[in-house]
């Protein structure tokens, strides 16, 4: 069985991930606020972005491997596939939400505002709204195949369409409202730049963590159902 | 060919059925005449402000239209089990889907055609002579919404939801094409060149094709899982 | 010649597991009846062989080819009447017929869909919107279908529900010139008495048990399950 062998591979492996991302973000923190130096123009306030980078980066990330993974299902509609589908839109969700909380909270300082409509934030703006979508999708789906097929359409077509939402929202700002303070082009210090570097991977690596964790949960789930569908065949239950 | 045949046969029956009982069609034009009615309430309108908002007013109503519209579109095939049999039928599932879309398309342009000359008489605008221009940008910003349409629809009909579910999943997705629709039309009723917003129509029409071959070929999932 | 083999079929739906490991076959010419009590599984059966659903383990093959596989060509051989009735209420029947059928890539001539819909009785109806047919009258346009298209196997789901006494008649006598042509069919039902007329082998599903009996055997019965 492809999925007995799947799972087996994530319980063998997962903990080296979960150790690696703990050494990883602890040293990503400790140098991030406390060795760093704050930045010349944003001041303390720049130690957010070692939070707020990676977790966008890691949506982004979370959100290309439920489109590889949804991709993969439609192929081989494998179950224990759309499990790590699921596992890959939750967690998509997660780390959207958070980049777009910190993000906000970045923003208040150094562009006066809690919001703006900047390309990126409205696509990872957008990004959360499919991804609310899709986890209400699945909830209202009862056939197991025809839910994962369904929502793995979706997924495909949010990816699709993310390049293009960026595309015209950039266009339509660089109409309506002028980049006040552009974050392009900012050189970046060595000693900021060894904290980031940590930061990105590590929560990189929490991102498979947790996916490798909440797959096999999905997959539990999944298997408990099938037995308890199996004691109520029998009338045991 | 029977490809062609099938895209044929969908949108035929789709036409009689809408020639018949006109349901689609009269549900969301007297919607967006409702939106419409709201709408020239919401704001006061002067001539100066009615060019800055009236795009938008434009692209909301029929953003609505199409959410009754095409939500609804796939009822049709489900009320009777229809989908099914296409399931069993051995032929190209994404000649149903383009059958489809071309019907919901027609639909949604008819409509758009129609509310044309009452947005003119409403709110007085100054736009006969720009009409082609306007024809075009609905177009193209019509063939993205009822591909997107048409396969959510697909996607929708079916689960107990369906109402909320629908607008859900297509209005974050149709986010480029209301942008672009709305510059366009803001270009139109400015008398700008053609030159100066033909660029937003170009990307309209990235849109659509790129939503046309991604949803005609991912439709075959819709009825085969 | 295996018309129908499904070998240790399962299929759940989430907690509830409705078939586990049913094997079953049906030979080319032969009419093969399915009884079993509510919720056994007869109808979730005949929706995998109609491939409108996916087993959750085991294979089936029709006519020779895998039913995983082979799907398309499967869907080329096979005809389904089930619960739904596959109409467009604002369509007449004729026109429902055309469609239907139209779609498979074959256009039948007037006389042939006339001589069709005599044979089940509702010729006069042809022009009638099928919005208007009454349950046994969809059923036996349903049958008339199936004349046209001559699948190589017929699934029957409830084959007599909703027929009068002489439907139940005209649909043993489409039964009977489906298997003396070579087709097979497998049907599932409660009547045993029409039943007795047309079957050629009689199966039991309960508890994903399919017991074999014979059809002296179905009618004498006192209870079959």
């Amino acid at each position: 069985m492809v999925a007995t062998r799947f799972i087996g591979w994530l319980r063998k492996y997962e903990k080296w991930f979960g150790l690696t991302a703990t050494v990883l973000i602890s040293a990503g923190l400790y140098t991030g606020l406390v060795t760093s130096s704050p930045d010349y123009y944003q001041g303390e306030v720049v130690r957010i972005m070692y939070v707020h980078v990676p977790f966008a980066q890691t949506a982004m990330l979370a959100y290309s491997t439920l489109f590889l993974c949804s991709i993969w299902y439609l192929w081989k509609k494998e179950a224990v596939v759309d499990n790590a589908c699921h596992a890959a839109a939750g967690l998509s969700l997660f780390f959207t939400a958070g980049g777009l909380i910190t993000g906000s909270i970045w923003g208040k300082p150094t562009w006066n505002a809690w919001w703006v409509w900047d390309p990126r934030l409205t696509s990872f703006a957008i990004m959360f709204l499919t991804l609310v979508g899709y986890l209400m999708l699945r909830t209202f789906l009862d056939d197991k195949e025809k839910k994962a097929t369904f929502s793995a359409i979706l997924a495909i077509i949010g990816f699709v369409d993310l390049p293009i939402i960026h595309f015209s929202v950039e266009w339509w700002r660089s109409l309506h409202q002028p980049l006040s303070v552009s974050n392009r082009g900012v050189s970046i210090a060595p000693d900021m730049l060894v904290p980031f570097t940590l930061m990105s991977i590590g929560v990189g690596i929490l991102f498979s963590y947790m996916l490798m964790v909440r797959t096999q949960m999905l997959y539990l789930e999944h298997l408990l159902e099938a037995k308890q569908g199996r004691l109520l065949n029998e009338g045991q239950l | 060919m029977h490809f062609f045949r099938v895209i044929r046969w969908i949108a035929w029956k789709d036409l009689l059925s809408e020639y018949r009982n006109r349901e689609n069609i009269s549900s969301m034009f007297f919607f967006a005449l409702n939106v419409i009615l709201i709408f020239s309430f919401s704001f006061s309108l002067d001539s100066e402000t009615i060019k800055e908002i009236m795009p938008g007013i434009i692209w909301v109503a029929f953003g609505f239209t199409a959410i009754i519209g095409l939500g609804k579109s796939f009822l049709i095939e489900v009320n009777n089990d229809c989908m099914e049999y296409f399931q069993t039928l051995p032929i190209p599932k994404g000649a149903i889907y383009l059958g489809k879309f071309l019907g919901n398309l027609l639909f949604m342009l008819t409509v758009e055609i129609v509310l044309f000359p009452l947005f003119v008489l409403f709110f007085n605008l100054d736009m006969i002579d720009q009409f082609l221009q306007l024809l075009l940008i609905s177009t193209v910003a019509t063939i993205g919404l009822s591909a997107l349409g048409t396969l959510f629809s697909a996607l929708t009909v079916q689960i107990r939801a369906r109402e909320v579910m629908f607008p859900i999943l297509l209005l974050p997705l149709s986010v480029p094409i209301f942008i672009g629709a709305v510059e366009a039309t803001r270009g139109v009723l400015n008398a700008d060149a053609f030159s100066l917003y033909s660029h937003w129509i170009e990307l309209l029409v990235v849109f659509d094709v790129i939503f046309v071959i991604v949803s005609f070929w991912i439709f075959e999932f819709i009825l085969d899982y | 010649m295996n018309a129908i083999l499904g070998t240790s079929l399962s299929k759940s739906f989430q907690h509830y597991q409705v078939l586990k490991e049913v094997s079953i076959s049906v030979q080319a010419g032969e009419c093969y009846a399915l009884f079993g009590p509510n919720g056994a599984g007869k109808t979730t059966l005949l929706r995998i062989f109609a491939t409108l659903h996916r087993p959750s383990s085991g294979s089936f093959e029709i006519m020779g080819m895998d039913g995983k596989r082979d799907r398309v060509k499967v869907r080329d051989v096979i005809y389904l009447i089930g619960h739904g009735s596959y109409l467009y209420d604002d369509l007449s029947v004729k026109e429902n017929i055309q469609f239907a059928i139209g779609i498979r890539g074959w256009n039948p001539t007037e006389a042939e869909i006339k001589k069709a819909l005599d044979q089940v009785g509702i010729g006069r109806f042809a022009r009638l919107r099928s919005r208007y047919l009454s349950a046994g009258m969809k059923k036996r346009l349903s049958i008339a279908k199936a004349l046209l298209i001559r699948p190589k196997v017929l699934f029957l789901d409830e084959g007599y529900a909703s027929l009068d006494e002489r439907g139940v008649g005209m649909m043993n006598e489409c039964i009977r010139s489906f298997t003396q042509a070579g087709s097979a069919v497998l049907m599932t039902t409660h009547d045993r008495g029409p039943t007795a007329d047309v079957a050629h082998r009689v199966g039991v599903l309960n508890r994903s048990v399919l017991t074999e009996i014979s059809v002296k055997d179905m009618v004498t019965a006192d209870a079959l399950f």
